[in-house]
Order: C-alpha cells, then structure tokens, then sequence
C-alpha cells in the first residue's frame, strides 16, 4: 500500500499518529511503585509498632530496619529491565521523565550521604555526650523523612502533570501536606513515632495507591 | 506558484511513519505496525525506503531472544517533515 492523500488527509493523518504515541504509559510502571511502596509501608509500620512496644532507648535500634530497603534494589533492577525489554516506544515525556525520578534518586542519595558522615564522623569529633545517650547523634536523621517526603511530592507531582494521571497528582498533595506535619510537629516528644506513622500513611497515598491504579490502567481497565 | 511536496513523504504509509517517529524519541517496528494499521512486509518496504532517503535510522536488537527493531528519526528527517508541513499549509491557505 502506497496511497497518496490530498492535503487536507495528509494533515488529518499526522494528527493521528501523534496522538497515538501520546500519553503512552509504559507498562511496569506500576510494579516499581508497588515494590518500593510496599517496602516502605512494612518498614515504617514495624519501626512504629517497635517504638511503641519497645522500651526506652532500645527502641531506637528499630531504625535499623531501613537496612531492609537494600532488598529493593535487585528486584528494582530487574523490573526496570523487563520494562526496558517491553517498551515498543519511548516517547519524550518518558525520557524526561527518567531523568526527574534519577533526579530524585541522587537527591535522596546525597542527604542520606551527608546525614551519615555528619553522624558517624563529623559530630563525635566536635561534641561530647553522656556514656549512653550516643543516639542523639542520630538526631539529624529527623530530617530526613520530611526532606525526603517533600522531594517525593515534587517527582510525584510532576509524572501525575505528564502523563495526565491524577492519583499521582493527588499523591504528590499528600506528601506536601505529609512533610508540613512532620516540620511543624519536631517540638513533639513523640517525634519519631509521629514520623514513622506519617510515612506509612504517605506511603499508602504516594505508592500504594497509584501503583496499582496505575497497573489497571496500564492492563486497559481504567 | 506552489512548491512540490516532498515525494518521500507524500504516501500515506510513510507519512504515518514520520509522525510517529517525529512525536517519540524512538519507536519499534511492532509499536509502528499496531498504531499504522500496516501489513509487516508493506512496512519493511516503505521503512527502508524512508532508511534510504536519510529520514530515519534503523537499529536491529533482540529483546531476550526475538529479534526487535527500532526506528528513530534523523535531523534529516526531522528538517524534511517540517518542510512538508510548512509545504502543506500553504496548499491549503494558513499561509
């Protein structure tokens, strides 16, 4: 087949093939949400229910259940393949949007950098505390989540505007508001609980959610 | 006096080609086929054509096992089909 077309059926056909390569959501998107959603809901739900449960300073070790997330990553990595192996398009809003979600990777890379040399390092050369008390070094961790959780709104946010799918919109609001409640409730003594909570919430918003929205959508069922 | 229409772009197959490349960073032969509606030997023929005039550059992989082959746009195609276009408008008077 090799029609000519008249111009009036050469303008009609452009518009149509560019809008079919429009908007295309690549299938597996949904799975990585999911992945990391889940992750972090099981995680941050375990810390809150041992700061709860566990007495005094002991519970503090319960942070060490954030080692957990490595478990993520080999399991990131083959999704990530398999998307790749399936894509039949790669449009410009996909590509621009890697590039915002490794954005977002490097910025969490680089506080959760900075936060353990200032822990490990920098503060045990320039303070003294009591035998005992050693995790008010941690302190600074307590930045982390709202910091995290705001930068997440913002990658959030921007894929919802992209590839018009509003739960992601929605999702991107609640982090914002999420990280707001964990910056105005520092003075609180149950802090850290509060945060672990507040993340677990976030979470079921931010991931949950519009993962598997998003994998319904990309199954056609929405 | 009305310029000529690119040759190469004026068919209804290749056209469809050109938009799709000219709206994605790269598309596969599979992707073109579905949204073209075209038969896969029909699209080889009008693809290489497209290859030959300098449009589009075609790459051959394997995804797993099956063979893939993806399609991207060439500066050369890009300048050809905005050519077309501004060609285009002034057949039918936005111009």
């Amino acid at each position: 087949m090799d029609t000519h077309l008249n111009e009036k059926e050469s303008l009609e056909l452009i518009g149509k093939m560019i809008n079919s390569a429009k908007n295309n959501l690549q299938k597996g998107l949904g799975d990585i949400f999911l992945l990391w959603g889940y992750l972090v809901a099981i995680v941050s739900l375990s810390i809150f229910i041992l700061l709860v449960v566990l007495p005094g300073e002991s519970s503090y070790y319960s942070f060490f259940l954030w080692s957990m997330m490595a478990i993520g990553v080999p399991f990131h990595i083959s999704l990530i393949r398999k998307m790749e192996q399936q894509k039949l398009v790669k449009t410009y809003i996909d590509k621009i949007m890697g590039s915002v979600w490794i954005a977002f990777t490097i910025s969490v890379i680089t506080m959760m950098a900075g936060i353990l040399i200032t822990t490990v390092l920098v503060l045990p050369s320039f303070t003294e505390v009591e035998p005992g008390h050693e995790f008010l070094r941690w302190i600074p961790w307590t930045l982390f989540t709202p910091f995290m959780l705001c930068l997440y709104g913002f990658a959030l946010f921007v894929s919802g505007k992209a590839y018009q799918f509003k739960p992601l919109v929605t999702g991107g609001i609640i982090c914002w508001i999420a990280t707001l409640v964990l910056l105005v409730s520092f003075h609180h003594p149950h802090l850290l609980k509060i945060q672990e909570f507040v993340l677990f919430v976030a979470v079921i918003f931010g991931f949950i959610i519009p993962g598997h929205l998003l994998r319904k959508k990309e199954n056609g069922h929405v | 006096m009305y310029k000529e229409l690119d040759p190469v772009l004026h068919s209804q197959l290749r056209l469809a080609i050109m938009s799709i490349l000219i709206s994605t960073e790269e598309a596969d032969f599979v992707f073109i086929r579905e949204n073209t509606g075209a038969t896969s030997g029909n699209l080889s023929v009008q693809l290489d054509k497209l290859k030959e005039a300098g449009y589009i550059e075609i790459t051959k992989t394997f995804r797993g096992k099956i063979p893939r082959t993806i399609c991207k746009k060439t500066p050369a195609g890009l300048e050809a089909f905005e050519k077309y276009v501004e060609t285009l408008k002034s057949y039918i008077g936005l111009e």
